[in-house]
């Protein structure tokens, strides 16, 4: 695991990092994102392509930002399939249910 | 086709026949090539990009890295230029732009065999694949003039000296050659197709403030040449077409990464990384890795780490090229150049 979306992407439907991401590791559920975490090669080249500043570190993220780390391993534990590129597997359509179930308008938290 | 550099001659039947074939032209190879001249062994590297310094060169050349050891800050095409300098005392055999699709390995030997057909062989092959063989994204439109005008690299901004450049890109790639072009070029235009960019706040700060002409959000309609290339079309969101002459158009819009085909090749992988043991060797015989490519839980991956993997690789892979070499060279400082 390297790089870990946040709750800023939550309904931010900006997909700027996927562009950035050379290993297409991006992958797209229903109200956000997740960088898979075998798959990420840590170069961190989405951090600075998100415009709302929703990617870390997963050895940055800030102690209300932790269980998103939890929620990308479980997210991919879910959905096995989404794997080897995101570009191939298309929109998840759904979310882990911390992110369905988070209060929409933004960045509440 | 394969690049020459070192102007090698083939007398063997192979293509290439060397003590050591390095997969993989970035920084860890690079230092591979020069480590296996200090040891005494031919070398070549094979790269699928036609350009040398992998990731770093591809990814960050204007960023300034920090955690080289010996620099206190270095660009990355200068830590690559520097890598090159120094592998040159090992007169490597450079084959660039061929992607090697294919490893067997013998008893004496090991084969490899790239996309364009060409057939290397080696007494040891060195896996630095980083995280794969890298492509450049292509331009939606133009393709028929890349290396005619049309660039996905500026590793010299020195050569488009009074040339009228339009870059293409929203990354940091796209940023820093747009800036780093203006002070050399006649005129330089960023074309984003969306009013973000997506590179560092520092970088965007430096390109808002210097004269590059930025152009958003408009995309490349039209590349326009004859053999080389003579200008762009430019449409804006709106649906507006602009003109604009152009020598040079630097498409960097990011590369796609694939370690697709060295999966296919038998070597043992640990979770998403070729499994090596403390020497650097493989599951296959005569052959290493070292870098981003290979791992074990506890790996760190640094470029500084890179580097001393490929010189432990290189040192055991010393005794299988030539019988009877010891695994520890010695030291550099004895050998006066």
């Amino acid at each position: 695991m390297a790089y870990v979306i946040t709750e800023a992407c939550i309904d931010a439907a900006d997909k700027a990092c996927r562009e950035e991401c050379p290993v297409d590791c991006i992958y797209e559920g229903d109200r956000m994102l997740y960088i898979h975490p075998d798959e990420c090669v840590d170069c961190g080249k989405c951090v600075t392509a998100c415009p709302n500043g929703a990617i870390a570190s997963e050895y940055k993220l800030t102690a209300e930002l932790e269980q998103f780390k939890d929620v990308a391993v479980e997210f991919f534990e879910t959905f096995p399939h989404a794997e080897g590129g995101a570009e191939d597997i298309g929109p998840l359509g759904a979310d882990h249910p911390v992110v369905a179930s988070w209060p929409s308008g933004g960045a509440a938290g | 086709m394969s690049a020459d550099v070192a102007g090698t001659v083939d007398t063997t039947g192979f293509d290439v026949d060397v003590d050591l074939v390095v997969v993989g032209g970035g920084p860890v190879g690079l230092y591979a090539a020069y480590y296996a001249g200090f040891r005494g062994m031919s070398v070549a590297v094979v790269d699928a990009l036609d350009h040398l310094g992998g990731q770093t060169a591809a990814m960050y050349p204007e960023k300034q890295v920090f955690d080289v050891a010996g620099y206190a800050a270095v660009k990355g095409q200068h830590l690559v230029d520097a890598l090159v300098e120094q592998a040159e005392s090992a007169k490597p055999h450079y084959v660039l732009g061929e992607q090697v699709v294919d490893l067997v390995t013998g008893p004496d030997h090991a084969l490899l065999t790239t996309a364009a057909g060409t057939v290397l062989r080696g007494r040891a092959v060195l896996l630095a694949a980083g995280i794969g063989s890298f492509a450049p994204r292509p331009l939606p439109v133009g393709t028929e003039y890349v290396s005619r005008g049309v660039v996905h690299f500026v590793p010299r901004p020195s050569d488009y000296a009074g040339a009228d450049v339009v870059v293409v890109g929203g990354g940091d790639s796209a940023v820093d050659w747009a800036t780093t072009l203006e002070p050399v070029a006649r005129s330089v235009a960023l074309v984003h197709r969306r009013d973000a960019f997506r590179a560092h706040e520092a970088s965007v700060a430096r390109l808002r403030s210097s004269t590059v002409e930025v152009l958003t959000p408009y995309e490349v309609a039209e590349v326009h040449g004859d053999d080389v290339v003579t200008g762009v079309s430019l449409a804006h969101e709106s649906g507006t077409v602009v003109r604009r002459d152009a020598d040079v158009v630097v498409a960097a819009l990011g590369f796609k990464a694939d370690l697709g085909p060295l999966k296919r090749w038998g070597v043992d992988l640990d979770r998403r990384q070729v499994a090596v043991d403390r020497a650097q060797r493989t599951s296959l015989p005569r052959v290493f890795a070292a870098g981003d490519c290979c791992g074990h839980p506890d790996k760190v991956t640094l470029i500084s780490v890179g580097f001393g993997e490929a010189a432990t690789a290189v040192n055991h892979a010393a005794p299988l090229v030539h019988e009877g070499a010891a695994v520890t060279p010695g030291h550099s400082s004895d050998d006066q150049h």
